[in-house]
């Protein structure tokens, strides 16, 4: 008897298992992609995503258009450059406005920088093409731009900019954007209520700082969640805030490819903690918050995407403090963005010379 | 063969060593200049974890790459010695120092130009680690030197 109870609890536990672990499945919207890196959602059958070796592309009624968008300005693509974040302004669908993170070569010389454009896009092209933010100083290597971007709700727009991997220390001083977390009107001016502005020597668009390289920032209720990627290990979820100083490089929890210790610290006083870190590195490479109702179970999620070894956290908050963490998609292999669409669905790019987005719906 | 073998394993372990010392100094006097609260204790704990780490679990074990460097430096100081008469122990000087500053100079082409050794990023660390591969080269030109003599 005992024996019949225990196969038919087995039975039930792995049917249950089966089918939580299932309940979704992938639609390819589009694949043999030249790394996409940042995508942007119109509507459920519409979006527009970057290719990081240069190319803004579109996807209208659910079919990628085979050519590019044309008018997208020169990326340096080498290292982890070329063209990055993307974002649509808040009244997309009144100013067809859109605005893009990108390496940006300096003319004549070997040095580039992080630089965000506005632009205004019609059919197949960008026009009214305006940079709006370029980094300094610029930089000699092509690693860490940061190069996300997410709308604070008064309508100015947040941008991500990463230490350049050799200019770490920089990111404990006001006088540079290396490893800070800008804040910009859309027009690029520069909002009067920024917390340095009036700072001697303090670059007037910085929010925050102390970041390495923030490959993930959202606006929930206010509240602005961003990960960056640690070293070799020490990947950080955080939550931002105006004048904040995050500690990179003078505190961290991972240690140099080297295998050096880059500090034997993890906490000072003044130096904001993450909400959660990861050690070994996940990579975390993209993120949104889940507020769709096609997986109720998900809804309130932050969807962290990672590139090591490839799949999205699901980290459910309680207030300030990550109560669960669930490993999802895992079988994508490396996953460069995530983002939500109106009807639920989550859609991811995959990263590589081959990559695609994908669709995850119900199954 | 098995003394010059020891002296040539003595050479590259003191210019890892070295090397990893200027690592450690670099990110320590940093830490210092932004007012961490860095000890003795704490300086020669994390110099120590850097010994261990980054021969044993960083990208790439210290120690083989200064190996490599320096067994072909040495190579080819050995060759040029059989025509040039200089002085060994400047020879073997002159082959440590280029070995590093070559690891140094080599690495961040094959990483995008990024610098690994953090303390390789500036012209003063650059030097300093240079000037450690030379006193290791020194170490063994003269050590071969000693042998000659006796």
């Amino acid at each position: 008897m005992n024996r019949k109870i225990f196969i038919f609890l087995l039975t039930f536990i792995s049917l249950y298992t089966y089918s939580k672990e299932l309940n979704y499945s992938y639609e390819t919207i589009a694949d043999n992609l030249s790394h996409p890196w940042g995508i942007a959602v119109i509507d459920e059958n519409d979006l527009l995503f970057t290719e990081l070796s240069g190319q803004l592309r579109l996807v209208e009624d659910g079919l990628l258009k085979p050519e590019p968008i044309k008018g997208v300005p020169e990326v340096l693509f080498a290292g982890q450059g070329g063209l990055s974040g993307i974002i649509l302004d808040p009244n997309f669908n009144l100013n067809k406005k859109i605005y893009i993170a990108f390496s940006s070569p300096d003319k004549g010389k070997s040095t580039n920088t992080l630089e965000v454009i506005s632009a205004k896009l019609s059919a197949d092209s960008l026009e009214e093409v305006k940079t709006i933010f370029k980094a300094s100083p610029s930089r000699r290597t092509a690693a860490h731009y940061g190069a996300r971007m997410a709308f604070l709700d008064d309508g100015t727009l947040l941008v991500t900019s990463g230490d350049g991997f050799n200019y770490r220390e920089r990111a404990q001083y006001l006088d540079n954007h290396y490893g800070k977390i800008i804040r910009i009107n859309t027009d690029g001016s520069i909002p009067d209520d920024n917390p340095f502005l009036t700072r001697e020597n303090a670059k007037p668009e910085i929010w925050s700082y102390g970041h390495r390289n923030l490959q993930g920032i959202t606006v929930i209720n206010g509240i602005v969640y961003e990960n960056e990627h640690g070293p070799m290990g020490g990947d950080e979820l955080n939550i931002a805030e105006p004048s904040k100083n995050y500690g990179w490089p003078a505190i961290t929890y991972g240690k140099d490819y080297s295998g050096a210790t880059i500090s034997p610290f993890t906490e000072k006083e003044g130096m904001e903690q993450p909400i959660k870190y990861w050690v070994p590195s996940i990579a975390p490479s993209g993120m949104a918050f889940y507020d769709g109702n096609l997986f109720p179970e998900w809804k309130g999620s932050l969807l962290v995407s990672a590139l090591v070894p490839g799949d999205v956290r699901r980290l459910t908050l309680n207030g300030s403090k990550v109560t669960e963490e669930e490993i999802l998609f895992s079988d994508l292999g490396r996953i460069r963005d995530v983002v939500t669409s109106p009807d639920g669905t989550i859609i991811l790019a995959t990263d590589g010379p081959n990559g695609k987005l994908i669709r995850v719906v119900t199954k | 063969m098995l003394i010059n073998s020891f002296n040539l394993f003595i050479s590259i372990v003191l210019a890892t060593c070295l090397v990893i010392l200027q690592e450690t100094m670099s990110n320590i006097f940093w830490l210092i200049s932004v007012d961490m609260p860095v000890s003795l204790g704490i300086f020669l704990n994390t110099y120590f974890n850097n010994l261990y780490a980054m021969n044993l679990s960083g990208a790439i074990p210290l120690i083989a790459l200064i190996a490599i460097g320096f067994l072909i430096a040495y190579l080819v100081t050995k060759i040029i010695l059989i025509w040039v008469k200089v002085s060994k122990s400047y020879a073997y000087a002159f082959a440590g120092a280029a070995a590093v500053l070559a690891i140094v100079l080599l690495m961040p082409l094959a990483f995008y130009n990024l610098d690994i050794l953090a303390g390789g990023r500036s012209i003063l660390g650059k030097s300093i680690l240079t000037f450690f591969g030379l006193l290791s080269g020194y170490y063994f030109g003269k050590k071969l030197e000693k042998q000659v003599v006796t």
